[in-house]
């Protein structure tokens, strides 16, 4: 049973909506900064989204509710996703969302005035538990079927993608709205600074000098439907969904391994199951999150399977930072336009190749290209390894 | 269907190694503790010093298993835990308020929610499949049933199970936000191997179902027993979380022989784990009841629903 991509959805640093991303895509603009929410961090390069809580707040249907970020960028992507699709009794609908840190923007918030010995409000703690947050876009939506939420890290948003693929393909759902949303908080910049990979500079993926990540924040969904679920929403396929796969490192709990055994396991069995031959693949967005360590994992994992003929590859994470369980969502929403609109993106920031494996990402925009499948990365702590692949309507 | 290979949790009954436990089982009262094996029987030593509480029951729980099914690697690992790794949340939210300077990462890296299925993973160098689901009371609920979906593509054996692990801090939340919680707070750790439907007698997962906005309660249970071709009085053991004797007389005049699990597991988020062990452990020591029914009910938000049946020789 085939799963096709009806709706995109995408809040992120280089923009608020779908078309707004195409267009910093198509001219180049990073959307990393000088950090201006966070109280304490402004003099860290973070890929924030240019709205407030306030803003994002107004488009409730109740704009009453305190909610964390990751709610709020998260209803407002997976809205646009959504878009019109109509209810339907007949049709079994669900939401998978992932996120890494929950309600931690409350949590942390709330913590702070905590341990000062204020008398903060619990109630706010309530939002704290990542399935929350995901209950909260359900409300906003109006699903109230399959509800649930993924959290491996930085595959949580290609994971979610993956479930909701598995749960077509079954025939357990006829449409499922997937995705991931993270905000920026102090404590993942406090952690990724902890673990010495973040840079003060701007990310430079897959660059010998690379020395580390920018964190960002943001969230995507994406509508996958049934073939049945299409005649009744009477949504139009913009490319389909052909392969997936997830597999453990079993190496280090956040270290990827030199040999990249379990990326290298990931990408195989994601193009076994699509069905696909791998020179078919005509661009990877890859995870490429700008560390030593995951990059030249990575490159050697792309090398196991493709060999000599890697095929034209970035990581957009110089756009949007690394937006951890967003990203492999975000980055989902970029395959997608890459197919839709025959466009290679972009590896911002990169001008020497890695010594060990020479891999050289794409340098420059390049338009007009049939794009007729494409692979993406994602990698997580814990090893936790993801690839997608996405083709174009057969 | 699917056959249960082996099962073993890390709770305040004598859960562990241990299969009849159900015999014995007590409620908790205040001075009840968590019973926990030796860890260094499961886990190297210099391991075991940097994992928290709900890794080391996992990680331990997940080895036994596998040595009760004899199994050296199973094809994936599935989680599920409502609040993840709150220990190193908390110092590590902790440590970046009140500490000065460059932090040391061990709490950050432990805490992510998946770190539970990763140290699985490593502990026994696994390289499937490896999910994390944290759907708050339903956490374990959705681990199953994305067990249940890999069988169905063709994997042999899954390794899923549920975990979560209190802190002090939580007692004072509780009791700001559910004042008359009732329960002791604790934490909980449960984990299977799960297969496709083999010939040999033992238990069997007959189904999983989750509800969310769901009218009546005892409608959709009635209505998810139909669907398995079953009714009320077709269930001799039933676990749920709210008190049955005050809910359904119907069900109570047939005999059945009900549990209010959380007397027995205390509360976590994903306790129903343990009563579903409470129940597949009933129907292995008991000669008569064939049908059990778990009725995840501790949140109004959330139902969910699993039936169990044992096969005979």
């Amino acid at each position: 049973m085939g799963v096709s991509i009806t709706g995109l959805g995408i809040v992120s640093a280089i923009g608020l909506t779908v078309e707004e991303n195409l267009a910093s895509l198509l001219a180049g603009t990073s959307g990393i900064g000088h950090c201006g929410t966070l109280e304490g961090y402004e003099g860290y390069l973070v890929g924030e989204v240019k709205q407030s809580n306030e803003a994002l707040t107004a488009h409730l249907a109740q704009s009453t509710r305190i909610l964390s970020r990751t709610s709020l960028l998260g209803i407002a992507a997976a809205k646009q996703a959504w878009g019109n699709s109509p209810a339907s009794k007949e049709l079994r609908t669900g939401l998978i969302s992932a996120t890494s840190v929950g309600g931690m923007d409350l949590t942390e918030k709330f913590y702070k005035s905590y341990l000062k010995g204020q008398s903060p409000d619990f109630s706010i703690l309530s939002r704290h538990d990542s399935g929350n947050t995901t209950e909260e876009i359900a409300k906003e939506i109006g699903i109230n079927g399959y509800v649930n939420t993924l959290s491996t890290a930085c595959s949580s948003g290609a994971n979610a993608i993956m479930l909701g693929a598995r749960l077509i393909e079954q025939g357990k759902l006829d449409r499922v709205l997937v995705g991931g949303s993270d905000p920026l908080t102090s404590f993942t910049i406090n952690g990724f600074k902890s673990l010495m990979i973040y840079d003060e500079q701007w990310c430079r993926p897959f660059d010998e000098s690379r020395a580390g990540l920018n964190l960002g924040e943001g969230a995507a969904f994406l509508l996958l439907e049934s073939e049945k679920s299409r005649q009744v929403s009477g949504n139009t396929a913009l490319c389909q969904l052909k392969g997936w796969a997830n597999a453990a490192d079993a190496y280090h709990q956040t270290a990827s391994s030199p040999d990249g055994k379990g990326a290298t396991m990931a990408i195989q069995n994601a193009l076994k199951k699509s069905g696909l031959n791998k020179n078919q693949i005509a661009y990877i967005n890859a995870h490429g999150t700008g560390t030593k360590n995951n990059d030249l994992s990575e490159s050697t994992a792309l090398t196991n399977i493709f060999g000599t003929e890697v095929p034209p590859f970035s990581s957009t994470k110089s756009f949007t930072g690394h937006t951890l369980a967003a990203a492999g969502a975000i980055e989902a929403v970029y395959a997608v336009l890459a197919i839709q609109h025959g466009l290679l993106f972009p590896n911002l920031n990169f001008q020497n190749t890695i010594a060990e494996t020479s891999l050289i990402p794409i340098l420059k925009l390049t338009s007009n290209h049939r794009i007729g499948a494409v692979l993406s990365n994602s990698f997580g702590f814990g090893g936790n390894n993801s690839t997608l692949v996405f083709s174009e309507n057969d | 269907m699917y056959s249960i290979s082996a099962i073993t949790s890390i709770s305040h009954q004598q859960s562990f190694q241990n299969e009849g436990f159900t015999e014995g089982m007590l409620e908790l009262n205040d001075s009840h503790t968590l019973i926990t094996p030796d860890f260094k029987q499961f886990i190297d030593a210099s391991l075991l010093r940097r994992m928290s509480k709900v890794l080391r029951m996992s990680v331990a729980c997940a080895k036994h298993c596998m040595e009760l099914a004899k199994l050296e690697q199973p094809d994936a690992i599935i989680v599920g835990t409502g609040l993840g790794c709150l220990v190193d949340t908390e110092k590590f939210l902790n440590n970046g308020i009140s500490l000065a300077g460059l932090l040391p990462p061990t709490a950050f890296i432990q805490s992510t929610h998946n770190t539970i299925a990763g140290q699985i993973s490593l502990s026994i160098g696994n390289h499937g499949y490896n999910m994390t689901h944290t759907q708050n009371v339903v956490s374990f609920e959705h681990a199953m049933l994305d067990a249940m979906l890999l069988l169905g593509e063709g994997s042999g054996q899954v390794l899923v199970g549920a975990a979560d692990e209190t802190i002090p801090f939580l007692e004072e939340v509780a009791a700001e936000l559910i004042p008359d919680c009732g329960s002791k707070l604790t934490s909980g750790s449960t984990f299977l191997i799960l297969k496709n439907l083999s010939d040999l007698p033992g238990i069997v997962l007959v189904a999983v179902e989750i509800y969310t906005n769901y009218q009546s309660k005892w409608e959709v249970i009635k209505t998810f027993l139909l669907g398995n071709g079953l009714d009320l009085t077709d269930i001799e053991v039933v676990a749920t979380a709210q008190n049955l004797e005050s809910e359904n007389l119907e069900l109570l005049q047939s005999g059945v022989e009900s549990i209010s699990y959380l007397n027995f597991t205390g509360v976590y988020a994903t306790a129903s784990a343990l009563g579903f062990h409470i129940l597949v452990d009933k129907l292995i020591a008991n000669p008569k009841p064939r049908y059990a029914l778990l009725i995840n009910d501790v949140a109004e938000a959330h139902l969910g629903l699993t039936l169990l049946k044992k096969r005979e020789a």
